[in-house]
């Protein structure tokens, strides 16, 4: 562990060298955590979720180190609870009128879309404050015109030009939530390029092709074997083959994609004075990891899930350097009030998906 | 003497510190020079986490975190350290894996559609006719289109319908009929919550000479309506993505995809359970107008042999209705209970 670096950072040398991202968790202390959370989260039904959610991020935000130093995360579990409890509430409203009254359950649906850059926001918002390394916590500052745009408008538009503007509107998305986050009282800034994501889309649009009409001849194989068989066994065999191999295929393509977006906006990401990232994350690698994951998980019915986590987390972590600048010690922490979780949880709950690659 | 790093109040900066324990009263020294000092009362030690030093924040948000690892402090409460125990106890753990199915099996398989059903009787008429309504609305803009039928073949089921309907003594204005063309439905009828019962021109064909069979069928869709359940299906799928959605929190979409099918499964059983209990009735019903179980088998006959054609898709298995051969068997063999 280099830990003595940071107290003499002023010395102009120390900028060269980056800080490899540690990560020191490891499957068989969070499986315990992992399956005490489970069995109690379901012996209070639900309610201690709120605990097991703060302990696992503390887990897993506390054994990440950065040039010796471990981050924190900050959210109590009453936070957490106050704003799940209100979002369930919402969310079961919501899901009665919508399956009692369809019509109006479309029309809230409308209503909902005007909501989701606020959800966005907020909850981005919660999650920065929550997020603590060396006494300073991140932030997040952005506009609720610009996240609709973003958010809502330009994916909208997106389907009229069959999704050929998707990879931009990404771009843009990434772009928007990077560049208003903040290191204290340093901006992040981001210079990401459309080329990268239309580069990584097409890839894995022409892998996905490939894979699916791989599959399609295995399968038209193993259904030409079993031409007239007892008619629920070749169902069941069918059943239980391509569950896991979608997961496999999904989560493979999902890694490639996120492998290459996530070291273009690591590389292309810094906070002026304090640092710069490095992401040399091989995309067949981390397919590879995530892939391997979503079948170990699905093979033992969950059980490989703290292992798979673990795994993935680690090896995002091995791949992460960053270089550390002399402004790092003059950081200032600044005030943004941002007690609540209820937008964030009402995020999840509703499936607006806010993920920072 | 502890080492570990010294953080300033609302700063990036960080020292190399000692900490040195009196007592009650701890003091920081980074340099020799005293930084930080406080008696323990006032001091918040974080929870105990494996793997993880328990660190000591001071009042005005200075921190002292140690270098070592395992660290834990005389001071701090025994409260924190039970979760620890709990979580690296191979009984307990071993207790939790068969515990956690058992318990989760519970709540999605009993409680979820106990509540569920619960909740069903507590939903106001008006509300079941709304839904009623709405969904219908729904369904008539996407897949149905004005019957074929002549005015006559669609008064024999109006017939057939408003006799069945009075013999069962259900009030006329509740339960009402229509007749549909639809390529989406093929042969088939359904029942929505409100009392309105579709019957598509494909069906209606089929049958047209039996109609004792397409009654049966009529007396399985009425018991749909009766027994409440397509609003117990709505409300089991509530309760369900509830207790989902608590359970969850923030899994990723591997657990999702898991917990998903989880529900896909129960929703599944229950609208299998479903169809039991409307063939039951329609049985039921059957006897007590003096017709025989022989006419619903007859019914699903007809079906049977005209889903042979386009219904060998292996997807059938995850259809919401339990195998056809089994039902006509039920049907054939089926005795009222007294
Ligand atoms: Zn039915």
């Amino acid at each position: 562990m280099d830990s003595t670096s940071t107290t003499t950072a002023a010395e102009p040398g120390s900028q060269s060298t980056p800080s490899q991202l540690l990560f020191t968790g490891n499957g068989k202390e969070y499986f315990g955590i992992w399956i005490v959370n489970l069995l109690l989260t379901l012996v209070t039904l639900g309610i201690y979720s709120a605990w097991a959610t703060v302990r696992t991020k503390q887990y897993f935000y506390g054994h990440t180190l950065l040039d010796g130093h471990r981050f924190d995360y900050l959210a109590t579990p009453i936070q957490i609870l106050k704003g799940r409890l209100l979002a369930v509430g919402l969310f079961v409203i919501y899901s009665m009128i919508s399956s009692y009254f369809p019509l109006v359950g479309a029309m809230m649906a409308f209503a909902l879309a005007l909501l989701v850059p606020w959800m966005i926001n907020q909850g981005l918002k919660f999650s920065m404050r929550m997020t603590r390394y060396r006494n300073i916590r991140f932030a997040f500052r952005g506009s609720y015109g610009e996240a609709m745009v973003n958010f809502v408008v330009l994916p909208f538009v997106s389907i009229f030009t069959l999704y050929l503007l998707m990879p931009w509107v990404l771009k843009r998305i990434d772009a928007y939530i990077h560049s208003n986050i903040r290191y204290g009282d340093k901006p992040v800034q981001v210079q990401l390029q459309g080329k990268e994501y239309y580069a990584a889309a097409l890839l894995v649009m022409l892998l996905g092709i490939l894979m699916m009409m791989l599959l399609g001849l295995a399968f038209s194989l193993v259904g030409g074997i079993n031409i007239n068989p007892d008619e629920l066994g070749a169902v069941n065999f069918g059943m239980f083959l391509i569950v896991p191999l979608y997961l496999f295929v999904i989560s493979a393509l999902q890694g490639i994609y996120q492998a290459l977006i996530r070291n273009h906006i690591l590389n292309n990401a810094q906070i002026d004075e304090v640092a710069e990232f490095k992401s040399t994350l091989a995309p067949q690698r981390y397919a590879l990891i995530l892939a391997t994951n979503a079948a170990a998980i699905v093979l033992t019915a969950g059980l490989a899930f703290p292992w798979a986590k673990v795994r993935k987390v680690r090896a995002l972590a091995e791949a992460t350097q960053v270089v550390l600048l002399p402004g790092a010690d003059q950081v200032l922490d600044t005030a943004q009030q941002a007690e609540s979780s209820f937008a964030e949880e009402a995020a999840n709950v509703f499936d607006v998906d806010i993920s920072l690659t | 003497m502890i080492r570990g790093y010294f953080y300033q109040p609302n700063s990036s900066r960080v020292q190399e510190a000692i900490a040195r324990l009196n007592d009650s009263h701890i003091a920081v020294y980074a340099d020799d020079e005293c930084v930080c000092e406080s008696s323990v009362e006032t001091l918040q030690v974080s929870a105990h986490l494996p793997g993880q030093a328990s660190e000591l924040t001071f009042t005005d948000g200075a921190r002292f975190v140690p270098l070592d690892v395992a660290h834990r402090w005389s001071f701090q409460s025994g409260k924190s350290s039970l979760l620890a125990k709990l979580e690296s106890n191979l009984v307990l753990i071993v207790c939790a894996l068969v515990a956690t199915p058992v318990l989760l099996y519970a709540l999605l398989f009993k409680l979820v559609p106990g509540i569920a059903v619960t909740a069903v009787q507590t939903v106001p008429d008006a509300v079941v006719e709304q839904m009623g309504q709405q969904s219908m609305a729904l369904i008539e803009r996407t897949v149905l289109l004005p019957s074929d039928l002549s005015e006559k073949e669609q008064a024999a089921v109006e017939q057939l319908w408003l006799d069945t309907v009075s013999q069962l003594d259900l009030s006329a204005q509740k339960y009402r009929v229509d007749v549909y063309r639809s390529e989406h439905f093929g042969a088939n009828a359904f029942a929505l919550p409100h009392g309105q019962v579709v019957v598509t021109d494909e069906l209606a064909r089929l049958l047209a000479d039996n109609p004792d069979a397409l009654r049966a069928i009529l007396l399985h869709e009425i018991g749909h309506v009766e027994r409440m359940h397509s609003v117990r299906l709505a409300s089991q799928a509530a309760v369900a993505s509830i207790a989902i959605a608590m359970l969850v929190g923030d899994m990723d979409i591997v657990a999702e995809v898991v917990l998903g099918s989880g529900s896909a499964l129960l929703d599944l059983q229950f609208s299998q359970n479903m169809e039991w209990e409307a063939d039951n009735y329609a049985l039921a019903q059957l006897h007590r107008l003096g017709y025989s179980g022989e006419h619903f088998a007859q019914a699903l006959e007809s079906l049977a042999e005209l889903g042979e054609e386009h219904e060998q898709s292996w997807l059938k298995y995850l259809s919401t209705h339990p195998s056809l051969q089994e039902r006509i068997e039920h049907a054939r063999s089926y005795t009222p209970s007294p």
